[in-house]
């Protein structure tokens, strides 16, 4: 026998350099502004958050010990805590961390073992090590906030953050914790960026094209995002408003880049049936779409087999802000949710000419009716992962 | 058709009961179930010197260091990736020994519900201590165009579903040294829910200068071989390998007359939220995440048989373990026979509780618990029954496997036998 229990989410936070907050990063994207680095696509500057001061968000113990993303992600749960109102009606002891974390370790990887190549081990940082593990972003999110029902940490790259909703959901809806932050950043590093120019994977500077036929690489960005979630009827017993509900998340796999179009459709299918809705019911879609040809055109394909006929509003805010690995799929449910609140899909920027025709991309803004949205998102290893949002009435 | 967000209930109410029907290992302790077995029963340290790697400042390298067949070293049937690292190479061995365990290998033309879950702590670290090994000659130019997939851990867990045609969750848990046994539960939670007929679960790590080095620093790593609960531990020491488990529904597991070694009934979790890297000193991370898996599983504690440890011979861990299984237990602690197998096969990280929930569930199957070695000057703090030195045989029914990881998280799985 098992329990059908429905998941709320009651905070929701982004920092982008589009914007700290969700209403700007919603302007941003009608307006049709981009963050994409138009001198270089290789120089970390470039993809970061201009001006980030985490001690303007939150005064934790420790924090300036943390590295950049780590940084960034407690700030957006912070945001997330306090636009929930939990803060003092759920204690630590009910309180989970999910995190999605997969490169937000790395750059720290990197400059602890190469200092201990060129400085030895007694002039290394030693703070360095712990925090250049992959669970350290949610351990520090966790111990910043006294979480302690639970702090567990994902890496399945460019799938991770809809796998971690995903995952604080099930956990939730088992009572393992009664609020859960579904949490990731991430900070593109020097040594990534310059790896995936030398791949070619990178467009060039000013010229990133999602679901084009001029598509010719992705961009790299710095951003940060948190989901609180919580049993629906937990969060209205305590009065708090809720923004959406979670209907079903699923996760499949693609062996092969033949195989990327089936198992992300695939995962839509599963991910509507679970939520008991079908296709022509969508009022929108959140992609995933990042500029990489490969997996624009995959993603288009699997959507046409989800929606069918149905002329489902596309959006993919990676068209404006750049691909956000870990953190990508929060964004781009957090975008579907701003979404169906304002009841408008923003354009896709850049969009003239699809490669994948029969799909309704909003190559300019759209206005949608209905409650549910679809996410999906992939990784470069073949993880596949789709979620339907349903936005508060 | 299931609803969202559905989950199993208390044992028995679950939708499905989940049986582990393969165990797959590669170890210090051999690669072979039998082998593995009668090392750790004997209570035989394979801790010794390391040699294929160096460690600033680390002199010498203690560990307990796996070996791969030559087939398993380099796989004849992938695609020639040069770039594929040690871990991946445990990962992809252990888990192919867990299918053919389970007489699974091959014989499937529908896996597409079918996934894995691998745990890991640092995963592929080789490409990073390369990149910095070139980076005082070349500096930025040492950076090539495959270190962007080389750095995603993600490919532990691709890299097996690939080759064994899963199609279902491919998942990475990235959750410390509590990884495997976050990726047991895990998996509990998708076939017990229905969602997936089957999952690999389990972890891999290998033996990086990061570890060495930082545990060096901060004075947590043995100076000779770690001692769990001994007066005279010093800290850890690491070992490198993988461990899989196979968990399938146990009614479909007994329709295809799969042989069940045991059940997992479930899991509990909990997190310290006290340091980054020091566990609760009283243990109360422990005590919350065993009160939960004996809760959730419907487990009086007299039920338990058998307890393996996270023991890893620091002294705030085998301390805070040792209060919390006072704690939960009260008098009846110490009745309850506990081990650490880490004092055999080293600490292997991410890949440790799931290596020791392979453990687990040959205990039951052997009727028989593992010792913990090394361990002869009983500490006043730590004054429970660690089973020292050798292995004894005894009933087990039901036993609990406790891991924790950095940052504080803390699993709990409990594994019982199947009538």
């Amino acid at each position: 026998m098992n329990t059908t229990v429905p998941i709320a989410v009651t905070g929701a936070s982004v920092l982008t350099a589009l914007g700290n907050s969700i209403d700007a990063l919603q302007a941003a994207l009608r307006a049709g502004r981009t963050s994409v680095p138009r001198v270089s696509n290789v120089d970390a500057v470039e993809t970061r958050i201009a001006g980030f001061d985490a001690t303007q968000f939150v005064n934790v113990r420790g924090l300036r010990l943390y590295n950049r993303p780590t940084q960034l992600a407690i700030c957006a749960a912070k945001l997330a805590l306090t636009e929930s109102g939990c803060e003092g009606q759920i204690t630590g002891e009910h309180l989970g961390v999910v995190a999605a974390c997969t490169y937000a370790h790395l750059e720290t990887l990197f400059e602890y073992d190469r200092s201990l190549v060129v400085n030895g081990l007694m002039r290394t940082n030693p703070t360095l090590m712990p925090i250049g593990i992959p669970s350290s972003l949610g351990a520090a999110v966790a111990l910043s906030f006294g979480a302690k029902a639970l702090s567990v940490t994902l890496g399945d790259g460019g799938a991770s953050s809809l796998d971690a909703i995903g995952l604080a959901a099930r956990l939730l809806a088992a009572g393992r914790a009664r609020a859960c932050l579904v949490v990731s950043a991430f900070t593109p590093c020097q040594e990534l960026l310059l790896s995936a120019s030398r791949a070619g994977l990178l467009a060039p500077p000013g010229d990133l094209f999602v679901f084009d036929r001029a598509h010719c690489g992705t961009a790299f960005c710095e951003a940060a995002c948190a989901l609180l979630l919580e049993r629906a009827e937990d969060a209205i017993a305590r009065g708090a408003r809720l923004q959406a509900t979670l209907g079903g998340q699923c996760s499949t796999f693609a062996a092969e880049r033949s195989e990327q179009a089936r198992a992300l459709s695939r995962a839509g299918e599963v991910a509507l049936r679970l939520a008991g809705i079908g296709a022509g019911e969508l009022a929108l879609v959140s992609a995933s779409a990042s500029g990489s040809p490969s997996d624009d055109r995959s993603e288009a394909e699997a959507l046409v087999a989800v929606l069918g006929r149905a002329p489902v509003p596309i959006m993919a805010v990676k068209g404006n802000l750049g691909d956000s690995q870990d953190a990508a799929g929060l964004l781009q449910t957090i975008a579907a949710i701003a979404a169906l609140r304002a009841g408008t899909a923003a354009p896709i920027r850049g969009l003239v000419a699809p490669e994948v025709p029969g799909l309704r991309y909003a190559t300019e803004e759209l206005s949608i009716r209905g409650p549910h949205a679809l996410v999906t998102s992939q990784a470069s290893t073949g993880a596949c992962s789709a979620l339907v949002v349903t936005g508060a009435a | 058709m299931l609803s969202p967000w559905s989950y199993p209930q208390k044992l028995g109410c679950a939708a499905r009961r989940v049986a582990i029907t393969g165990c797959g290992l590669v170890t210090a302790a051999g690669n072979d179930l039998d082998a593995f077995w009668d090392a750790i029963m004997s209570g035989r340290c394979l801790i010794g010197p390391v040699r294929r790697f160096s460690a600033p400042g680390v002199e010498p390298i203690l560990g307990a260091e796996a070996t791969l067949s030559a087939a398993e070293a380099r796989p004849i049937d992938l695609d020639s990736d040069p770039h594929r690292d040690r871990c991946a190479l445990l990962a992809l061995a252990a888990a192919r020994r867990g299918l053919t365990d389970a007489s699974l290998l091959g014989s499937r033309s529908d896996l597409q519900r079918c996934g894995v879950v691998v745990g890991t702590t640092v995963g592929e670290e080789r490409q990073v201590a390369s990149l910095n090994d070139a980076w005082p000659a070349k500096g930025a130019n040492a950076v090539d165009a495959t270190l962007l997939s080389r750095a995603d851990n993600h490919r532990l867990a691709s890299e097996i579903a690939r080759r064994h045609g899963l199609r279902g969750p491919v998942l990475l848990s990235a959750t410390a040294c509590a990884s495997g046994n976050a990726a047991v539960a895990w998996a509990y939670d998708l076939v017990a829910s229905g969602e997936t007929e089957l999952m690999l679960a389990g972890g891999a790590d290998t033996l990086t200068r990061l570890i060495y080095c930082g545990f060096s620093r901060m004075g947590a790593l043995s100076k000779s071989t770690c001692r769990p609960f001994d007066r005279r531990r010093d800290g850890v020491s690491f070992g490198e390998g993988a461990g899989f488990l196979v968990l399938e529904d146990l009614e479909a597991a007994r329709r295809r007359g799969a042989r069940v070694y045991a059940e997992v009934a479930g899991y509990g979790l909990s997190n310290d939220a006290y340091h980054l890297t020091a566990p609760e000193p009283h243990g109360d991370g422990f005590v919350r995440a065993i009160r939960q898996a004996l809760a959730l599983t419907g487990t009086a504690p007299d039920e338990i048989d058998y307890v393996s440890a996270h023991g890893t011979g620091t002294n705030y861990n085998d301390v805070a373990e040792t209060r919390a299984m006072r704690a939960v237990f009260g008098d009846h602690a110490r009745s309850i026979p506990i081990s650490s197998i880490k004092s055999m096969i080293g600490h292997t990280n991410g890949a440790a509780s799931a290596i020791e929930s392979v453990a687990c569930a040959l205990a039951i199957h052997h009727q028989a618990i593992p010792p913990t070695a090394g361990l002869s000057e009983p500490d006043l703090e730590c004054d429970l029954d660690y089973v020292p030195e050798i292995g004894r045989s005894l009933p087990v029914n039901t036993c609990l496997n406790l891991a924790a990881g950095f940052g504080g998280l803390n699993v709990c799985v409990v594994l019982k036998k199947v009538a």
